[in-house]
Parts: C-alpha cells; sequence; structure tokens
C-alpha cells in the first residue's frame, strides 16, 4: 500500500550509471579516439581526477588537517658537549 | 583576554592549515579572498591579522610564524607546530622507521652537517642500511624521500636534497638545540643558515644565505667578507624581487 | 555536576587548560586520516588521570574547535561515544577554491556517495565497480592516484566512516551492498551534490524529483548530529 503509493509519486528521472560514468569522462577531458566502441578508446588526461575533486570539493564540509614535523617524534636528550678541561 | 576570532580569521587559518606554508604575496591575497568571501572590508594589516590568530593559537601550542626561504629570499608564513608531547608523536604521516630516516643522525645530520647545507640522495641511502627501527629498502627508502619533498619537509634539486623553508620554519628550535655546535648563523641576518655562501678564509669561515648575499654585495665592484674583509670568491646572485605586488 | 566541580577546584586553571591542549592535539591527530575518535581512547591516552573532569574537557575542547578553527567536534555514535570533526565554514568557491586544490580521492568519493544516493540510499558493490570501471578505474589494478582502490573503498573509506559496506544476507556467493556512512550523512551536502549532478547531465537538479525532495527535506532521522557541547 504505502510503497506503491510512494513508488507512483517517484515519477521524475531515473539515474543511470552508464549514462553518470559518459558524462563524467567528458567532463574529465576525455580525449576521445576515433574508430573506437564508446566505451573502450580514448585516455584521460593526468588531472582527471583532481578536477572532479576540485568540482566535488563544494558539496564536502570536510575539516582541513594539521600536519607538522616537529614534535612528531622523540627528539633524545643532546649528545654530552666535549669540553677542554 | 584574547581578542576573539571572526570568520575572516577563522577562515584563513583553516587555509594554512591546508596549505602548511604560503609566501607573502600569496598571504595577503588570501587574506583579501577571506575578507571578500565573508564580506569583511578589505584587511591590509596581514602581521596585525595574524597576531589575532596567534593569540588564540597559543594555548595549543601552535603558531603562523613568519620567516624567510634560504631559496629565494623571500617572506613566508608558515602554520607550525611548538609541541613535542607524548600526544603529538601519535601523528601519523610517517612510521617510525620513516622519521628515523629523516631525523637527527640521519638526513638531518648529513644536511646541518655540511658546508652546502644539502646532502645527496647517494648519501642518505646508504645511511638508510643502518636504520635502528626497522630496514627501509632502497626502493622505500626513495619512496620515504619522495613523499618529505611533496609534504614539504625536505627539497630536492638534481639528486640533491635540503630542508625546505616549511621545515626550517618549525624546526628551528630544534636545530638550535640540538646541532648548536655545528650549526651557524647568517652574518646578515642572524637566523639559522644551512644553504648559504661560505667565507673560505680558514680563520674566519662566516656563512651567508645566498638572498642575503645577493642583497649584500649588491653593487659592490670590489666584494669582501663583512668580517674579514677578505676577498669574497663566491659568483654574487642576483636580488630576487619579490613579485609586482606587495 | 558537582562531582565534575569538585575535580576542577582541585586542579589549577593552567592545568585544565594543558589538559585541554592535548585533547585538541590528540583529535588533530587522529583526524589526519580522517579517523572517528573515540571516548574510550581520548580516556585512555591523554585525559588520563584528570577523568573525572572529562565532560568539562570535552566541553572545552569543542569550544576551542568552534571558536578558533571554525569547526564542531560531532558525536556519530551515542552509544559508543565516538566523534568525528566537521567544518562550520562553507565550503571555499571561487577565488579561494583555486587557493586550496583538492583530493583526488575527493573525487572518487564524489563518485560513490554520487551513486548511491541516485540510487535511493543502496547500491551493490558491483554497481560501484562497474562503474569505477567505465572510469578507468580498475579495482585489480593499481591506479596512478589512488593505488590500491579496492582498499581505499572498503577499507579507508569505511573506517573514515564515509562508506558502510554491508553483506547481503543469504545470498550465495556473498554479496555486499554500500550505503552512505554517518560522516557523510554529516559532511557532505546532497543539494550540492545534485547540483553538480545536474551539470554533469546538463539537466535541471530538480528533475530527479524523489532525490531533490530527499535533498531539500532537513531530515530528522539521521545519525545524532548535535554538537558536543550540549551533552
Ligand atoms: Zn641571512
Ligand atoms: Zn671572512
Amino acid at each position: 500500500g504505502k510503497e506503491k503509493a510512494s513508488q507512483l509519486h517517484a515519477e521524475g528521472s531515473s539515474f543511470d550509471p552508464s549514462a553518470f560514468a559518459e558524462n563524467l569522462l567528458s567532463f574529465m577531458g576525455l580525449n576521445r579516439l576515433e574508430d573506437e566502441g564508446e566505451m573502450s578508446g580514448g585516455y584521460l588526461p593526468q588531472d582527471a581526477w583532481q578536477k572532479v575533486g576540485n568540482r566535488a570539493q563544494c558539496c564536502f564540509r570536510t575539516a582541513p588537517t594539521f600536519h607538522y614535523m616537529l614534535g612528531s617524534f622523540l627528539a633524545e636528550p643532546p649528545p654530552p658537549r666535549q669540553r677542554i678541561a | 583576554m584574547a581578542r576573539p576570532l571572526g570568520e575572516v580569521h577563522k577562515r584563513f587559518l583553516q587555509t594554512m592549515m591546508a596549505k602548511g606554508i604560503i609566501d607573502g604575496d600569496k598571504a595577503k591575497a588570501l587574506l583579501r579572498h577571506c575578507c571578500e568571501t565573508h564580506g569583511a572590508p578589505i584587511n591590509d594589516h596581514l602581521d596585525e591579522f595574524i597576531e589575532v590568530i596567534n593569540a588564540q593559537l597559543q594555548p595549543m601550542f601552535m603558531q603562523i610564524r613568519k620567516g624567510m626561504s634560504e631559496e629565494d629570499g623571500l617572506q613566508y608564513y608558515a602554520l607550525v607546530n611548538m609541541a613535542e608531547t607524548d600526544v603529538t608523536r601519535m601523528s601519523s604521516d610517517y612510521a617510525d622507521n620513516e622519521l628515523e630516516l629523516f631525523r637527527k643522525k640521519k638526513t638531518m645530520d648529513l644536511i646541518v652537517d655540511s658546508d652546502t647545507g644539502t646532502a645527496s640522495s647517494t648519501d642518505i641511502l646508504n645511511c638508510a642500511d643502518s636504520l635502528q627501527t626497522k630496514k627501509l629498502k632502497k626502493k622505500e627508502t626513495e619512496h620515504v624521500l619522495n613523499r618529505l619533498v611533496q609534504d614539504e619537509w625536505l627539497k630536492e634539486k638534481q639528486g640533491e636534497y635540503s630542508l625546505s623553508t616549511r621545515c626550517i620554519m618549525e624546526m628551528e628550535p630544534y636545530i638550535r638545540r640540538f646541532y648548536q655546535d655545528q650549526v651557524k648563523l647568517c652574518h646578515i641576518c642572524h637566523n639559522v643558515v644551512l644553504q648559504c655562501q661560505m667565507c673560505e678564509n680558514p680563520t674566519c669561515g662566516i656563512k651567508i644565505h645566498v638572498p642575503c648575499v645577493a642583497r649584500y654585495f649588491k653593487g659592490r665592484t670590489d666584494p669582501r667578507c663583512p668580517a674579514c674583509e677578505d676577498f669574497w670568491p663566491h659568483e654574487i646572485p642576483e636580488v630576487n624581487r619579490p613579485s609586482s605586488q606587495s | 555536576t558537582s562531582q565534575v566541580q569538585k575535580g576542577l577546584d582541585r586542579l589549577t586553571p593552567a592545568q585544565v587548560d594543558l589538559k585541554t591542549a592535548e585533547v585538541v592535539q590528540f583529535i588533530f591527530v587522529k583526524d589526519q586520516k580522517k579517523i572517528p575518535i573515540r571516548r574510550a581512547d581520548i580516556v585512555k591516552h591523554v585525559v588520563k588521570e584528570y577523568r573525572n573532569i572529562y565532560p568539562e574537557i570535552l566541553k572545552r575542547t569543542s569550544r576551542t574547535f568552534e571558536t578558533v578553527f571554525g569547526l564542531s567536534l560531532k558525536e556519530i555514535d551515542s552509544k559508543n561515544h565516538v566523534y568525528i570533526l566537521v567544518n562550520k565554514l562553507d565550503p571555499p568557491d571561487g577565488e579561494l577554491l583555486s587557493m586550496t586544490p583538492s583530493n583526488p580521492k575527493t573525487g572518487l568519493l564524489f563518485v560513490i556517495l554520487g551513486i548511491i544516493f541516485m540510487k535511493g540510499g543502496v547500491v551493490k558493490e558491483s554497481m560501484v565497480w562497474n562503474t569505477l570501471k567505465k572510469l578507468r578505474v580498475d579495482p585489480g589494478e593499481k591506479h596512478v592516484d589512488f593505488g590500491d582502490v579496492k582498499k581505499v573503498v572498503i577499507e579507508e573509506f569505511v573506517k573514515q566512516r564515509y562508506l558502510e559496506h554491508v553483506r547481503v544476507p543469504h545470498t550465495e556467493p556473498l554479496e555486499f551492498e554500500f550505503r552512505w556512512g554517518q560522516r557523510a550523512d554529516i559532511e557532505v551536502s546532497k543539494v550540492k551534490l545534485l547540483e553538480f549532478m545536474g551539470q554533469l547531465h546538463d539537466q535541471d537538479p530538480q528533475s530527479w524529483s524523489q532525490q531533490y525532495r530527499e535533498a531539500t527535506t532537513p531530515q530528522a532521522s539521521t545519525a545524532p548530529s548535535g554538537p558536543v557541547s550540549q551533552r
């Protein structure tokens, strides 16, 4: 009953993962090769995923992380200084 | 009570966390962008602005520190940690043997003890053989070195490694503490000096940062050591002008 | 409570400040890899002999994250007391965005979370891998940006609580499905995600009416997400 009703109301576009992948490849700047099947051909630029990451960043409220070198290891006491008596 | 921080301060601080280090021009631009983003009037007083943040960071032993790069002589701002505790030692960016490769007795010794402030990849790979925590294979050592360069703790140029500006800015207290007998201060700017030119008079031997050399000897036809007056035998580099806006 | 007050009375303000700073450091350390923080670990590794004033220390820690860093410490599991650090500021845009390039892994996360959301909240593991293969990311091969992708997705993202990876009951051979993890529920804006989807498909985000409705109605049923200071 209830489920069916909500399904009836769920008109609107459906989501096709294959079309999504195709559109994302275009967004990434895929160089499509001629004479190739739709999925096999072409190569992605080096920054393809960086590009998606940069655009997707606005969807995330991720906290920045804090990195450091000082304090990340135990500093041993300084060696005894050699002195001329 | 320290002044409370607004969104502009927090935004600036968060960007410093993400970037670790930025040069002076970028810091000014960043402050401008932060003001614009939050609809605040443009603030040109970068150092005062940073002081307000630092007052709030102090209880956490963090600081946005200002310093000069040995490489290009420009001003930089870096977010540094000042605490050395059991908690900060849990930091997970590098494994114990990777840190051992980097720190005292290994790479840092090679760099600080050298006259040039650099260590060759061959020497670093050799010293990786004697790690006490856990051995690193050659490939693994190279991978760690790459990561240290990527994270801006080391700088690499044609197989020679030096400490990055970020590293020197954060580690200066450590360097002064553990290398007090080896490390010298620049004769011109009095900061710790690693990459430099050195007076060749054996009784003098003062060191000067390359950018400090450029500024000090600019326009002098007969360059002489500022300490012993001996002829300065090195090539005098051009002064590196900061890019237009300032 | 008075118990906490009694504990506080026996300490100097400087001692309490120092302990608070250590808890801040500890949370920053755990957050370096986006690992959720367990109360038990905070007490065991940091608070230690100050455990009787733990509520006060956590309140101050939470306040520090908000007032100094613009971050919020949120409890994602009120039974086991697990926390994550979330940003209170809006994600950067324009010039600010160009100053802070993101990690390619954010792109990978977007793809996976996007498929799950667009498919109604749960998808078979195979659908994710099939889509990723079309994007030249093969779980059987080492990827230039992600290395061992399989490990990143079903270990790292799951540990960070971006994803839930659970067995479908009564399946032979074994089948798994993906859902959003509690971190994704709190960190990710469904509206913004849908906008990006719309841009990619050159389509009005509202045309996915069901997803649009879900993205725009405030949810009452998601994981407990109140700031720690209220507890
Ligand atoms: Zn100098
Ligand atoms: Zn001299």
